[in-house]
């Protein structure tokens, strides 16, 4: 059986660091096996100011056995299914030890993301490009961090018509604010410039 | 990040695993003294039974505990991490050192038992696994120094046991890898589930055999429940105490001379369909209609199926059914297609020369089955024959010349696959020019047809009603019986002298080796003695008073023997079956 009362105290000891850590996490619904964990973007990574969410699920065995944990916000990531969400990190598989928390678990999640690994990838075609053509892939980690990560600002179709309505062609626009990241400042540089 | 250093871990073991290993694990050959007669060295190669086989790994652990002072649960531990490989284990301390050894194991060994101390009875810990506290006899310091409390360690222990991880428990502490004492374990999960307790033992004691690539379980349906374990080399063929022969090697039947690469392919063809369809693709068409394959049996070109529908058989088209002996109505195909003509000559080549081998195989192993009915027979005509008042009284030739036959027909039985193999071009197409090749093919069938030859002169000798000889010609049969059987030995090991030096052994590939020929025919394996303390947990003071140590026992003598040719002459065991001083040493008459 799941041990409630320390996921309870988990959840208490995370919620008063909040503030520092910028970590998450909140119970689906009652019976507290099904979590949502929250974190934000790392500072110089492509996913910089973006928030993602990740779905928990607790095992029986808990916390003798690895939580499961899955992105439910889309991200481009060598290590992590562009498609599904799912995580490779051996820390959620054989590395896990019940000495970790759902707290120091999402810190490593969140630590991949600013430190891909990708030669151990769970995406390959996102870690093919990782190694080959790494400025399109920091700008496609971008562009995904501005269209599914960021909730608040603008989409990314308010933005092409902005840029259409300044009297730009479309498709420039769009492969514009594409190639950098979805930053709207920075793509109108782009097409003036070019 | 922080799991970095972590991942080449299985690599690791993966590494130990792969690694050759001459692991000399010194047993005491306790029983060879029932077995006088046998050449000193004795059966190398040992029966494990469920009650030796703590007997069976007492002497590495005790060489490992002997050589680094340890506790018997740390010996274990180094040797599942090294695969039961002392002389890896050896290597690896000469060259890294007792720390990394140990480190890489997960060995951790207290200096100071003075690190308990804080743990007395009054103080209260608090566990960070549940996050409660709990006073100190409720909780457990493991000897890497992290300390949890009784419930998170059973829990964790049940869980890590159930996932099959007994051999490799770690603790529960973040990107610590020390094994937890084994000790602790079982005291804690048998307080909770003494079922789990008692499998968590037999977990331990059965790396042995599982992680162990010179032990290995018999591989009898039903099993037997014994294991077998041989000494230094592990292409070998063996006979387990159940009676069942096998090749210690891939496990399957004893197959020697193919190498266990060939025997799985061999089997796997004539098991699968391979060949009937080669068969279908040389003698039959499919019909353009109902795409069934169809039969030419006779007749012009102009082929009817079953379906009602007609073809052409030089081309497969479909065709009217108005035609002369020369011609079909409307339809001409003069043209020639060269790929398919050489596709349908070769496979008809393959398939011929898979049936020679086949047939021959095929026939000797027949040969064997009905020489092993026979066996019966041949006994009841020596019991005659010992009934009658001859001068000669032993009867010993008639055995061992019977057992020289099986034996021969088996070599000679499985030297068909192997010269499939070797002469064909699934294997060896690039490593020899066609003329060496056949020179070496003929030079393999020569002696192949040699001991054939005498094979069957041996056979037709032995089934001669003897009984009913005079005494001269039972005396003229013994002696040629006997030369029989030596030349047929003779030329058993020659075959396999020129397989080892002429044939494989001029090869640029390693992959094929062959159980070595055994004069004496396929080991049985010996009982291990279990007459040691056999209880867990008492034995860290097992401390032996000398005796069997690895260095008094003889080392690196009677290697030749190993080839199992030796002509040695021998005491006559008191009361036991039949002896020929003429002829090599006979391991047992079996029944």
């Amino acid at each position: 059986m799941i041990d409630f009362a320390r996921v309870q105290k988990e959840l208490q000891e995370c919620s008063r660091d909040m503030e520092a850590s910028g970590i998450k996490v909140t119970p689906k619904s009652d019976n507290l096996a099904r979590l949502t964990g929250t974190i934000p973007g790392p500072i110089s990574s492509p996913y910089e100011g973006g928030t993602f969410q990740i779905d928990i699920t607790l095992p029986d065995g808990y916390p003798f056995e690895p939580p499961k944990m899955q992105f439910a916000t889309k991200v481009w990531h060598p290590n992590i299914s562009s498609q599904s969400g799912a995580i490779c990190l051996d820390i959620l598989k054989d590395q896990w030890s019940p000495a970790l928390t759902l707290k120091t678990a999402l810190l490593s999640v969140q630590a991949l993301l600013s430190a891909p690994e990708p030669d151990d990838p769970q995406d390959a075609v996102v870690a093919q490009q990782y190694l080959r053509d790494h400025q399109t892939f920091v700008g496609t980690a971008r562009y995904w961090t501005e269209t599914f990560a960021k909730t608040s600002s603008l989409g990314v179709e308010e933005k092409v018509q902005k840029l259409v309505e300044m009297g730009f062609p479309e498709a420039l626009a769009r492969s514009a604010l594409e190639s950098v990241g979805g930053d709207e400042n920075l793509a109108l540089e782009k097409l003036c410039s070019g | 990040m922080e799991g970095e250093e972590d991942y080449g871990f299985s690599e690791e073991e993966d590494y130990y695993y792969a690694d050759d290993g001459d692991s000399h694990d010194g047993l005491a050959d306790n029983d060879d003294s029932a077995l006088q007669w046998a050449p000193p060295k004795g059966s190398t190669t040992k029966v494990i039974t469920k009650e030796s086989l703590l007997a069976a790994q007492r002497e590495d652990l005790r060489r490992v505990m002997e050589l680094l002072s340890l506790k018997e649960h740390h010996a274990r531990t180094l040797l599942i991490h090294y695969r039961w490989d002392v002389e890896k284990l050896l290597a690896v301390l000469v060259e890294k050192g007792k720390s990394c050894l140990f480190t890489e194991a997960g060995v951790t060994v207290v200096e100071n038992v003075d690190d308990d101390a804080p743990l007395s009875s009054s103080s209260t810990i608090t566990c960070d696994i549940c996050i409660e506290d709990a006073s100190a006899d409720t909780a457990t310091r493991m000897e890497c120094g992290h300390c949890f409390c009784n419930n998170c360690w059973t829990e964790h222990f049940i869980i890590k046991i159930n996932e099959g991880q007994s051999r490799r428990i770690q603790c529960m502490a973040h990107r610590c890898s020390a094994i937890c004492d084994e000790a602790i374990v079982r005291n804690l999960v048998s307080r909770r589930h003494p079922n789990l307790a008692e499998k968590f033992d037999r977990f331990l004691l059965e790396s042995y055999i599982e992680d162990n690539k010179m032990v290995k379980w018999c591989p009898s349906i039903p099993h037997c429940g014994k294991a077998i374990r041989v000494e230094e080399d592990e292409f070998c063929e063996v006979e387990c105490s159940c009676g069942l022969q096998f090749c210690f090697s891939c496990l399957s039947e004893a197959h020697s001379p193919c190498s266990c690469l060939m025997w799985e392919r061999w089997s796997k063809k004539c098991h699968d369909e391979s060949e009937t369809v080669n068969w279908i693709t040389v003698h039959t068409k499919p019909c353009p209609k109902c795409y069934k394959p169809v039969e030419k049996n006779g007749g012009c070109n102009l082929v009817s199926c079953i379906c009602g529908q007609s073809f052409c058989w030089v081309c497969g088209g479909a065709t009217g059914r108005d035609h002369t002996w020369s011609r079909i109505a409307g339809h001409s195909c003069g043209r020639y297609k060269e790929d398919r003509e050489k596709q349908t000559e070769r496979a008809k080549r393959d398939l011929y020369r898979y049936m020679h081998y086949h047939n021959r195989f095929k026939a000797h192993t027949d040969s064997f089955k009905l020489e092993s009915k026979l066996k019966e027979s041949i006994l009841d005509k020596v019991s005659v024959a010992e009934e009658r008042e001859l001068r000669l009284k032993d009867f010993s030739w008639v055995t061992n010349g019977l057992n020289r036959l099986f034996r021969s027909r088996r070599v000679l039985s499985y030297s068909y696959p192997f010269a499939f193999y070797m002469f064909g071009e699934e294997f060896f197409k690039d490593e020899m020019t066609d003329e060496e090749r056949e020179i070496k093919k003929n030079l393999f069938e020569d002696q192949q047809q040699q001991l054939e030859s005498n094979v069957e002169k041996l056979s037709m000798s032995l089934e001669e009603p003897f009984q009913q000889f005079s005494q001269d010609k039972v005396m003229d049969i013994r002696m040629r019986v006997i030369n029989l059987s030596v030349t047929i030995d003779t030329l058993c090991q020659k075959m396999y002298e020129c397989i080892e030096s002429d044939l494989l052994g001029s090869l640029h590939l390693g992959t094929h080796h062959i159980a070595p020929y055994k004069s004496k025919g396929i080991e049985r394996a010996s009982e291990l003695s279990s007459c040691w303390n056999t209880k867990l947990g008492s034995t860290d003071e097992y401390l032996p008073s000398g005796g069997t140590s690895e260095h008094d026992r003889p080392s690196g003598s009677g290697s030749s023997d190993d080839s199992g040719c030796s002509y040695r002459k021998r005491a006559k065991k008191e009361g036991g079956g039949f002896f020929d001083l003429n002829l090599p040493a006979e391991i047992v008459d079996r029944n």
